[in-house]
């Protein structure tokens, strides 16, 4: 799927739209809990997830909320397992940094930095051995490059011709630590270049450069020629998480708001004249809808019973 | 469960433990197409212990993987792909490598039916050898201790072929991640296997050998210790009666505690280290169920000296218990001479008797 | 000369081993450097051959069959009518090289 269609150019914006206001009404939340936020980087999720098909697999980091929301997971079922509760695709036992929803495509996110990337691989091979159509995507940010974790992981991919997309959400910070004192490649995708797998490094800002690269390399992968790696380079608005102090500078961050990626591709949209102001209305209006039904099943959903700590471990 | 559930039909056939490994896997994968085997050298090599000899030639280079040394990913693959529906066996040559592919056992194979709300669970066994035979500091590690307490995580170690098919089979046929810890010591002893198919259930520990006056409970290749010491010990007139585990997580307690309940006397073996180890938790398990009831318990333990074990041939042997210094602590147990016996070099009164 | 073979130690650790293969049987006269029999260990495959001539006068443990180190495997004598003895004790050992394979 490009988004070089009408239709699928308006979900990609409205998708991005879903997932900003989904977070906002996330943090606006007392119990809010321990977040990881993707406000600034939604173009590369929603990019990459407007190529997957429904029998490929996608699997995350703990900065998750936004990746299933652009698979197309229930929004309602995903703010429930935010808060907790037992309606969430986990019982609430998992919450954002292990959501799962495997039969939507969504194999899960693991909050270990790099810990998701082998068990992506090991999901690739399982496809490879069934013949199964589909492939799988990693999505993974610039902390984990430096972890052997992904270093193992493209070897094997590589070796094996395993169908798996590693894609890079770089947004050139990890907590505090930017890429360039943590990570010695300048490109990150130059990492894929050692093990022979190709690459590619686009703009993270821009859903449609990254629906257009992913579209591409997972193109190959569907044809047999391995892996694949792409580097999206983003920026957040927020600091790493709703606990992380932030190291930026007013004036940057201002500057960062300038470049927000839902008002670009917006923007883009209305100069092809594929979306005017009531259009946009309209977005806004069903958003606000959605979000409605997101807060009200999800303050109507009760936490899980004590006795369920002991469920689910063997 | 006191003792091995007898068996209908007792034939047996003599065979090595690797090739009981072998016959476990082969039947098994024969059954179910989707096991895939993950190690290295494990392909036309057949493995380091030929432990795997044969099944690369059956089932061919699909099912049959070599990967390169990299234990974090063989585990993290081995995982994802049994997550994915594709049940895999990852063998970690050296239980001293397992350390590497602790973050994707632990982390996520352990706690993925957890964390996922039942949605997904990993049906992966690690299969790794133990055990000290002159290769030196990093290459003769005991660890199965440190993963008896991961919730989600099921732990064997066999001690005879029987064992080695028995609990393989077993695992194969868990849902979830089973870590099979055997040891380089027992590759060379052979020993009988049922003919016909037969499981080994986890959860049950096996008595070796009945006695009335201490229990003493071990397993993997410390069993063999303990039956040689069982037997010093025969000569002088005291009947130990030993428990082969079997089965560490979950522990068979049911079993452990009969037997100390009638002798009134435990001491715990191991060739890991004593603190947190295996005969600690069996220890403490046994006083938390007989309590007050169980009258004057005496309980030592015995397992490693606190000290890296050395290829050398003199330092490995003062570090390990062996069939003489087992003995010494039963007598001295018997002896009333030691009530409990703490893992720090203080104890050294037990080395004395040789 | 009646003269005896007994499995070799061979290695640490190995107590027992297997009978793979007699090669030939009784009656046959063995060249030094023959192959007699093949053993198998734990890992290995040991090949026992002759260090002398001598002719395969009884095989004690059969093919597939488990022996301990030390103990004996078959009767060889120098020649193919001597009455064998009724215990192996009195038989020396037979010279042999064995390789390990």
């Amino acid at each position: 799927m490009s988004l070089s269609n009408h239709a699928s150019s308006i979900d990609a914006l409205r998708t991005m739209m879903l997932i900003r206001a989904f977070e906002a009404t996330l943090a606006r939340r007392r119990d809010h809990g321990f977040q990881l936020l993707s406000a600034g980087e939604e173009a590369v999720a929603v990019g990459l997830c407007g190529v997957l098909a429904d029998d490929d697999q996608l699997l995350t980091s703990g900065r998750s909320i936004a990746p299933a929301l652009a698979r197309g997971l229930d929004p309602a079922r995903v703010m429930a397992e935010l808060l907790g509760k037992a309606s969430g695709f986990n019982k609430g036992k998992g919450g954002r940094g292990h959501l799962a929803a495997p039969h939507n495509g969504f194999f899960g996110a693991h909050a270990v930095v790099g810990g998701n990337i082998s068990i992506a691989a090991g999901v690739a091979l399982s496809r490879q051995l069934a013949a199964a159509p589909g492939i799988v995507a990693i999505l993974f940010g610039d902390g984990a490059c430096g972890a052997g974790a992904l270093h193992e992981s493209l070897n094997i991919a590589a070796i094996w011709k395993l169908p798996l997309l590693f894609v890079c959400n770089n947004n050139q910070l990890s907590v505090a630590t930017p890429r360039a004192t943590a990570l010695a490649p300048k490109l990150l995708s130059d990492l894929a270049h050692t093990f022979g797998v190709p690459s590619r490094t686009v703009d993270g800002m821009d859903v449609f450069e990254v629906a257009r690269a992913a579209g591409e390399a997972v193109a190959g992968i569907r044809a047999g020629q391995g892996p694949a790696f792409l580097e999206c380079i983003s920026e957040r608005f927020g600091s790493h998480s709703t606990t992380a102090r932030e190291t930026r500078s007013q004036a940057d961050l201002s500057s960062l708001r300038s470049r927000c990626p839902i008002a670009r591709y917006g923007a883009s949209l209305r100069a092809a004249g594929l979306l005017d102001d009531a259009g946009f209305r309209e977005l806004e209006e069903e958003i606000s809808t959605i979000m409605a039904r997101v807060v009200d099943f999800a303050d109507a959903s009760t936490m899980p019973d004590a006795a369920e700590v002991l469920t689910d471990v063997l | 469960m006191f003792s091995e559930m007898p068996k209908e039909n007792d034939a047996t056939v003599k065979m090595y433990f690797r090739e009981a490994i072998i016959r476990a896997l082969r039947e098994e994968m024969r059954d179910d197409l989707n096991i895939v085997l993950l190690g290295q050298d494990i392909g036309a090599f057949g493995g380091s212990y030929r432990e795997f000899d044969g099944l690369y030639a059956e089932f061919g280079p699909q099912r049959v993987r070599d990967m390169p040394v990299a234990e974090a990913a063989m585990v993290g693959v081995g995982v994802g792909a049994a997550a994915a529906g594709h049940r895999s066996v990852v063998s970690i040559t050296y239980m001293d490598f397992l350390m590497l592919g602790f973050d994707p056992l632990i982390n996520y194979a352990a706690k993925l039916r957890y964390k996922t709300g039942g949605q997904l669970n990993a049906p992966v066994v690690v299969k790794t050898t133990a055990g000290a035979r002159g290769q030196g500091v990093a290459h003769s590690q005991c660890l199965e201790a440190w993963l008896m307490s991961v919730p989600g995580l099921k732990v064997v170690a066999p001690s005879t072929p029987a064992d080695a098919y028995g609990l393989l089979k077993a695992a194969l046929r868990e849902t979830g991640p089973v870590v099979y810890v055997d040891h380089k010591r027992l590759f060379p002893i052979p020993g009988d296997v049922p003919i016909g198919e037969e499981i080994t259930p986890i959860g049950h520990a096996a008595t070796r050998r009945v006695g009335v006056d201490l229990t003493i409970t071990t397993h993997s290749f410390m069993t063999r210790v303990a039956l040689e010491a069982a037997e010093l010990l025969a000569a002088e007139n005291i009947s130990a009666e030993v428990i082969d585990l079997r089965s560490l997580a979950p522990l068979d307690m049911d079993t452990v505690t009969a037997s100390v309940r009638r002798t009134g006397v435990l001491l715990t073996l191991e060739e890991g280290q004593m603190t947190c180890g295996v005969g600690a938790e069996v220890a403490t398990r046994v006083r938390e169920r007989l309590g007050r009831a169980g009258g004057a318990l005496r309980i030592a333990r015995l397992g490693a000296l606190p000290a890296p074990v050395s290829s050398n041939p003199v330092l490995e042997a003062a570090c390990l218990p062996d069939a003489h210094r087992v003995a010494a602590a039963a007598r001295a147990l018997l002896a009333g001479s030691v009530t409990e016996v703490l893992a720090d070099t203080s104890t050294t009164h037990l080395w004395s008797t040789s | 000369m009646i003269y005896q073979i007994s499995v070799p130690g061979l290695v640490a650790d190995v107590e027992e081993i297997r009978v793979l293969e007699w090669h030939d049987g009784i009656g046959h006269e063995f060249d030094a450097g023959d192959l007699i029999v093949e053993l198998e260990t734990h890992k290995a495959l040991v090949e026992v051959r002759a260090g002398q001539r001598g002719v395969l006068r009884q095989i004690l443990v059969e093919e597939g069959n488990w022996q301990k180190i030390g103990f004996p495997l078959c009767l060889m004598s120098d020649t193919p009518s001597e009455p064998l003895p009724e215990s192996v004790e009195s038989a020396r050992d037979l010279l042999v090289a064995f390789e390990i394979t």
